[in-house]
């Protein structure tokens, strides 16, 4: 397998797969932009970009990759804190810098750099069990940019990097006192939130999971157009450019939340099988990079990242087949825009980085 | 040993890791299979279901554009308006033969060459509108026949829209500002989601400053439509809620009249109460009627900026040399800075002259005027006595003293893209035009020419200061609008009202009353009835210097646009002043003959039949 190398490239079953899944994003793209060729040009030279940094990442040795993770976390912050101060403003919610005439969502790259701070943090004493002072640190790590998500607000987001960190300290070992006690805490704080942090709209996303009808004309729209779409597309599916949902724009959001809405519409059920079996395979790769990898903080790392990635093909389905309310989370590596594909090649990157070690 | 323990340590970790992953991915299988039961149940079991909802999806949400704010002069007297108004559109998007349809339709009503021109040049320039209007403004029975023929074409419709209208026409055209075709810069301003059932945008004017004021919200409405996607019938729908109307400060019969008054002319007039800013009357010349330039290929933002269009508000953005109409500002400056007192006689020649220099900064009147002190010098408009002034004050403390006027920054009126004007310093003048300051610099800005530059809001500004002994009022259009004073202006008020003398102020403004009713005024033939106790203060711009030992005469023989601009600030009644006027009138000639006379009775006229009345 490893006999020929292109740059860092040393896993080619998992580099054919994410060339695959993210090329026919391209396609999927066109059809869901109503065949605006425009858009998929854009996202297109987003791609290249993205490959390119991956085979750069991939060059780099894992060992200074670990090293330099810290400085990315607070370099992330730092961003973060100029995304509050002076960020674009899109319908009442500051989430993008711009740089370079390039818009950038900091939250969408703490999916992978949170993971990989705590992996770092939790491998400097790895033969040591977690005790609660690490625990406080490896949570204060993952709160202190979580405060400035929240604030931007997009508490969809925050969830998600929540869940991304708690998986890391989860395979880092956190103890089983430990994680009753987090129960126990957690369930107590799901009133509180829902009293104090939740946004009257945030309220009516989760309240019309349960009843779309509740409100028909907003929240709930989004939940029964997707699943008109996905549930007529039956086993087959209506063919490229042929669904009706997604090209008479009854579908909203259709590159990037309900991407897998309009894929569903025309590939079918067969197609999302198909699917399934890509990520699968990717998954089954991270996987076995996990268990070869040399040392601790390649293992934590790549652990976290392989399960990363499901949770977020999981959420993104199931927020199109009306099974979670819509928190945005794209659908790695088909979803249109930019950042939350440059956290997804950063990941491989490192990945293949690794890899090389094996 | 200790070695082997740490190899201990790190094997259990990754043992406990290996195990933690498994239950993780265990977990995170069960709902992915949980997942792709779910897709079985939708697209598998249920398909039937969602297949019929999926055909029967003929329910659209369209959303309905707000009715746009009113705008009002202050006595309710209507200044914006909307109409209904039918127009053809031919969605792109939706027509496979467009050049067919507008055969087609040609066949039917008249259409003109242009249009269909005007069409296709909006087709490309907008290409993010669905929908491009072919032709607007229909009669009743064109719309019928249009709509006879809409069966046969996708995409060919006939819409009601409401159409801004200005009923003031050219008079109101420079405050109110006009609304046009959403362009691609104003498309990164706006929010979209709230401008995709409208096609318009305030430009200009308080059509722009109050553009999310005046816009609402829009509603939505729900809709049953055919496989084609026509609209077939409503089903239920949520009302979009109107802009806000908005009550200006103007009043359009002073408005009329100032207008008037200029008609024919090129230059600015702007009438405002001192005692809070309000502006009753603001006019610029050449205007346009804004009704004409709505719907056309005009680019508003382009022709706000060149200076001899008609879109031009040289109220705000023409920039004038004030000329002598400063000159009370720099006497005010030039007794705080103790160069002279009220008392100081000096004899003024025919000309000033630096020390070691032959050049002579001549008077405007050839023979000079004799001996003179500070309010005869305003009176009479002495001109080397205000060289002298600003000669021994110089640049900075002139500057400074300026500065707190509002010269060279914004008054921060609610109109868009106010001009700031040229407050010229030592560092100004190395920078943009690339020389050192000189002497000769400093004594021509005594007498408000030379790099100074202001717009003429700026001098209705420093006038209504004037009348007011150092209060500072912000000018405004918007009658409801609550302005709260800087930090800035309420230091700079404080140290016009402490730092200028009371006495001060009143000998300036005994001298600008004298201006107007002392035999030997500038000002003086301007208004025959002295009843309203005008004050004011006139300036001649030259905009071509001839040579000095020339015959006042040639001057009404130069070419137009050489010909000297005419100022003129004024207020009245003396005592208790009501109403600050300021106007420009470019190439003319003196201000005495035509901005003074223009104000006064502007001023007369706001007085006896304006203010009674309100």
């Amino acid at each position: 397998m490893n006999s020929e190398k292109f740059f860092g490239i040393t896993d080619n079953t998992l580099f054919i797969c994410i060339a695959f899944l993210s090329f026919f994003g391209l396609v999927l793209l066109y059809s869901a932009t109503n065949q605006n060729i425009d858009v998929v040009f854009r996202q297109g030279s987003r791609l290249i970009f993205c490959f390119v940094l991956m085979f750069l990442i991939s060059l780099v040795d894992i060992n200074k990759i670990k090293s330099i993770s810290p400085y990315v976390y607070l370099l992330c912050i730092l961003m973060l804190i100029i995304t509050l101060l002076w960020g674009h403003d899109v319908k009442g919610a500051k989430r993008w810098i711009v740089f370079f005439g390039f818009s950038f969502q900091v939250s969408e790259i703490l999916k992978i750099i949170v993971p990989m701070t705590l992996a770092w943090y939790l491998s400097l004493s790895e033969d040591k069990e977690i005790d609660l002072k690490k625990l406080i640190i490896s949570f204060s790590i993952i709160f202190a940019p979580i405060l400035f998500v929240i604030k931007q607000p997009d508490l969809g987001t925050s969830m998600i990097i929540l869940l991304c960190g708690v998986i890391t300290i989860f395979l880092g070992g956190i103890t089983k006192k430990h994680i009753i006690y987090l129960l126990t805490l957690f369930s107590f704080a799901i009133p509180i939130m829902w009293k104090f942090i939740l946004l009257p709209y945030q309220k009516q996303r989760i309240m019309t999971l349960f009843d779309p009808n509740l409100d028909p004309l907003g929240s709930g729209y989004h939940i029964i157009q997707s699943k008109i779409a996905v549930g007529s597309g039956g086993f087959f599916g209506k063919g490229f450019l042929n669904g009706t949902q997604s090209q008479l724009e009854f579908l909203p959001e259709r590159g990037t939340d309900f991407i897998f809405a309009v894929f569903a519409e025309e590939f079918g059920f067969i197609g999302a099988l198909i699917l399934f079996l890509i990520y699968l395979m990717i998954i089954l790769r991270c996987l076995h990079i996990t268990y070869k990898a040399k040392n601790y903080f390649s293992k934590i790392f790549a652990g976290s990242i392989s399960s990363i990635l499901i949770l977020l093909v999981i959420t993104n389905i199931a927020m199109a087949v009306g099974l979670l309310p819509v928190v945005g989370v794209t659908l790695p590596l088909i979803s249109l825009g930019g950042s939350s594909l440059l956290s997804i090649f950063i990941a491989f990157g490192i990945m293949f980085s690794i890899n090389r070690r094996i | 040993m200790r070695k082997s323990f740490l190899d201990f340590g790190r094997v259990n970790a990754e043992k406990l890791l290996h195990h933690r992953l498994n239950i993780l991915i265990f977990i995170l299988s069960i709902l992915t299979l949980f997942l792709i039961g779910r897709l079985y149940f939708l697209q598998v079991i249920s398909f039937d279901h969602f297949d019929t909802l999926s055909e029967t999806n003929r329910i659209k949400y369209i959303q309905t554009a707000p009715r746009r704010g009113i705008i009002y002069d202050r006595n309710n007297i209507v200044l914006a308006d909307n109409s209904s108004l039918y127009s053809i559109e031919i969605n792109i998007k939706e027509s496979d033969n467009i050049e067919k349809i507008i055969n087609a339709i040609k066949e039917q009503i008249n259409i003109s060459k242009e249009e269909i021109e005007n069409f296709y040049k909006k087709k490309s320039k907008y290409s993010h509108h669905n929908s491009i209007v072919l032709k607007s403004n229909l009669t009743d029975s064109e719309i019928a026949k249009v709509l006879s023929i809409r069966y046969k074409f996708d995409g060919l419709d006939v819409t009601a829209s409401l159409m801004r209208k200005y009923p003031y026409k050219e008079i109101t055209s420079h405050v109110i500002g006009n609304v046009g075709y959403i362009d691609k810069v104003d498309l990164s301003k706006i929010d979209k989601k709230k401008y995709k059932s409208i096609k318009y945008v305030g430009k200009t004017g308080i059509e722009k400053s109050y553009e999310d004021t005046l816009f609402g919200s829009p509603g939505y409405k729900h809709v049953e439509i055919n496989a084609r996607g026509r609209q077939i019938r409503n089903i239920d729908e949520k009302p979009s809620v109107p802009g806000k109307d908005i009550h200006l400060t103007i009043d359009v019969e002073l408005q009329k009249y100032m207008y008037s008054k200029l008609l024919g002319y090129s230059g600015s007039s702007i009438a405002m109460n001192p005692n809070n800013g309000e502006i009753l009357g603001m006019v610029s010349m050449p205007s346009i009627n804004p009704n004409d330039i709505l719907w056309g290929s005009y680019d508003s933002s382009k022709e706000i900026e060149k200076l001899d269009s008609p879109m031009f508000n040289r109220s705000i953005n023409g920039l004038y040399s004030p000329g002598s109409t400063i000159k009370p500002l720099v006497a005010l400056n030039a007794i705080h800075e103790k160069v002279v007192n009220l008392e100081t006689e000096i004899y003024a020649g025919p000309f000033f002259q630096l020390p070691n220099s032959s050049r002579r900064f001549r008077d405007w009147k050839p023979e000079g005027h004799g001996v003179v002190n500070l309010q005869k010098s305003i009176v009479q408009s002495c001109d080397v006595y205000f060289y002298m002034l600003a000669d021994n004050l110089g640049i900075k403390k002139l500057g400074s003293f300026f500065k707190t006027f509002s010269f060279g920054e914004k008054t921060g009126i609610d109109m868009p893209f106010e001009s700031k004007g040229v407050l010229p310093s030592e560092e100004w003048k190395l920078k943009n035009i690339g020389y050192k300051w000189t002497d000769g610099d400093t004594v021509i800005t005594g007498i408000g020419q030379g790099y100074f530059l202001t717009t003429p809001l700026q001098l209705v500004y420093a006038a209504s200061i004037l009348a007011n002994e150092g209060s500072i009022v912000i000018p405004k259009l918007n009658k409801n609008l609550d302005i709260k004073k800087s930090k800035k202006i309420i230091d700079r008020e404080k140290f016009l009202k402490n730092e200028i003398k009371k006495e001060w102020w009143n000998a300036i403004n005994e001298a600008m009353f004298k201006v107007v009713n002392q035999e030997n005024g500038t000002a003086f033939w301007t208004t025959k009835n002295k009843r309203n106790n005008i004050s004011g203060k006139t300036g001649t711009v030259q905009v071509y210097s001839l040579p000095q030992e020339t015959d006042e005469r040639e001057k009404e023989n130069l070419p137009k646009h050489l010909k000297d601009h005419s100022l003129y600030i004024g207020f009245a009644p003396k005592d208790n002043p009501q109403v600050v006027v300021a106007t420009i009138v470019e190439n003319v000639g003196s201000g005495s003959k035509f901005a003074a006379p223009f104000s006064n009775e502007i001023i007369d006229y706001y007085l006896n039949k304006i203010r009674g009345r309100n």
